[in-house]
């Protein structure tokens, strides 16, 4: 008998170094909480909760042990009282061992308060579950509006691309002959002719025809191109 | 006042040695077709300095006349002809003369321009740079051309849009055939279905930082316009 007490004895010993253990990690994570909250990052703040679960394991892992299911707690004496020693125990937590607080203390589930706290927090979540299925399908609309408009601008750039050219090499090396050259323009680029009018942009856009085609569209004035096909278009 | 007095030579030449005249124009060109000319008005809009007061238009009529060399050499005390025969070094080619009036303001000076031979330079030179020279005169300048001896070689009009971005000038213009024998045609023929681009800064010799300033702007006209170093002596084979 004296050596199960004795045994009790060490494991509640124990336990309550490793409850101290849990209280001043919890105290250092809230101290954290509070006074490095700008700097404190996700990773850090994560190893609190893996060193409480390392102490928690501590706590109920005992080899020694006596199976704590089995015992009993008994309050034998109640006192509406101030217990100054009671106070000193808990740490300014519990003045007194009354009867309106006693079987919140000595009951084996959270406390009262929190236990509230816990419920309203799993509504939350339960809800939260439900709103976050909601945004993610908004999400997906959203992804797949921005999806559409982006093949439809790829397609349009592509399009663009190959189609829609603002600018003939062909011309502007027309017109910069037609202002600056001196002598002679070859006959190959002769500008102006009516049957260079005829080419639409979309020809044009082509990029650099061969200069010595650009005369052979056909023509009303054909005797017209031969005629001038020699000269200068201004002499 | 025993000062010597200068003479407007001694001033031409003292303002030639400092390099102070802007007489190098530095070039780019391109073309831009018909269909997409509104664009590319909509974009220097935005580009350019006269956002408020819209693009300037102008609709000019440009004679080019050319003269040998030696043909002129008596008249050497014209102070232009002496200032271009500075500016023109070669001898053995034809020097070329334009002229350039505003047909829609009829009462404006006209324009007598000399533009040398362009310099293409290597891949490192952004643009072409080539002499230039403006001088306003009267409407008698075209009889005075052909009186010392010149020749005119081809005319056009002009017609379009000019834009301004610091020193930069753009002009988007329209070129159209001149009718017979100098008659402003009732019905205009156009070169081409598209509009010549010209990227232009005159400045003094050696401001060649300028010709970056005017690669950049030509990028920000792309792909629209091809702003390009256009050597057309290429075509002329």
């Amino acid at each position: 008998m004296q050596r199960e007490e004795k045994q009790l004895d060490s494991a509640l010993e124990a336990i309550i170094m490793r409850v101290n253990d849990l209280k001043t990690a919890i105290a250092a994570m809230i101290f954290k909480l509070e006074h490095e909250y700008e700097t404190l990052n996700w990773p850090n703040f994560l190893d609190n909760f893996a060193l409480f679960q390392g102490i928690l394991s501590k706590i109920l892992g005992h080899d020694k042990a006596p199976n704590l299911r089995n015992l009993t707690v008994l309050p034998l004496r109640l006192s509406p009282e101030k217990d100054d020693e009671l106070l000193r125990l808990t740490e300014g937590r519990i003045p007194t061992f009354a009867h309106d607080l006693v079987p919140d203390y000595l009951r084996t589930k959270v406390e009262p308060q929190a236990e509230q706290k816990m419920i309203q927090l799993e509504a939350k979540a339960a809800n939260l579950n439900y709103e976050t299925s909601h945004y993610t399908k908004v999400i997906n609309h959203v992804w797949d509006i921005a999806n559409k408009a982006r093949e439809e601008w790829e397609s349009e750039a592509g399009s663009r691309a190959t189609q829609a050219q603002t600018s003939s090499t062909a011309d502007t090396h027309a017109l910069v002959a037609a202002v600056g050259m001196v002598n002679s323009v070859p006959s190959g680029m002769m500008v102006g002719r009516p049957g260079n009018q005829q080419q639409t942009p979309g020809q044009g856009s082509l990029g650099n025809p061969p200069m010595g085609q650009m005369n052979k569209a056909p023509s009303a004035i054909k005797t017209n191109i031969k005629a001038a096909s020699q000269i200068h278009p201004y002499r | 006042m025993s000062a010597p007095i200068s003479t407007a030579m001694d001033n031409l030449t003292a303002a030639i040695r400092s390099n102070i005249i802007p007489n190098q124009e530095y070039l780019l060109q391109g073309s831009v077709l018909d269909s997409a000319v509104e664009v590319l008005l909509h974009r220097l809009r935005g580009l350019c300095d006269n956002v408020d007061t819209g693009p300037e238009t102008f609709n000019d009529h440009e004679m080019c006349f050319s003269i040998r060399l030696l043909e002129i050499s008596y008249c050497l005390q014209i102070h232009m002809i002496v200032m271009l025969y500075v500016c023109f070094r070669g001898a053995e080619q034809p020097l070329l003369l334009r002229v350039r009036r505003a047909l829609d303001y009829q009462d404006m000076p006209w324009q007598l321009r000399y533009i040398g031979q362009p310099e293409l330079g290597d891949k490192s030179r952004p643009t072409i740079v080539r002499s230039s020279l403006d001088i306003a005169t009267s409407n008698t300048v075209v009889d005075f051309l052909t009186e010392l001896g010149c020749r005119l070689d081809f005319e056009y009009i002009a017609r379009g849009y000019m834009f301004r971005k610091g020193r930069m000038k753009v002009t988007v213009s329209k070129i159209f055939k001149m009718g017979q024998q100098g008659k402003i045609p009732e019905s205009m023929e156009a070169i081409s279905q598209s509009y010549l681009v010209e990227l232009s800064v005159l400045a003094p010799s050696g401001q060649d930082a300028i010709a970056e300033d005017m690669r950049i702007f030509a990028e920000q006209l792309k792909p629209l316009v091809q702003l390009e170093k256009i050597d057309y002596k290429r075509f002329v084979h």
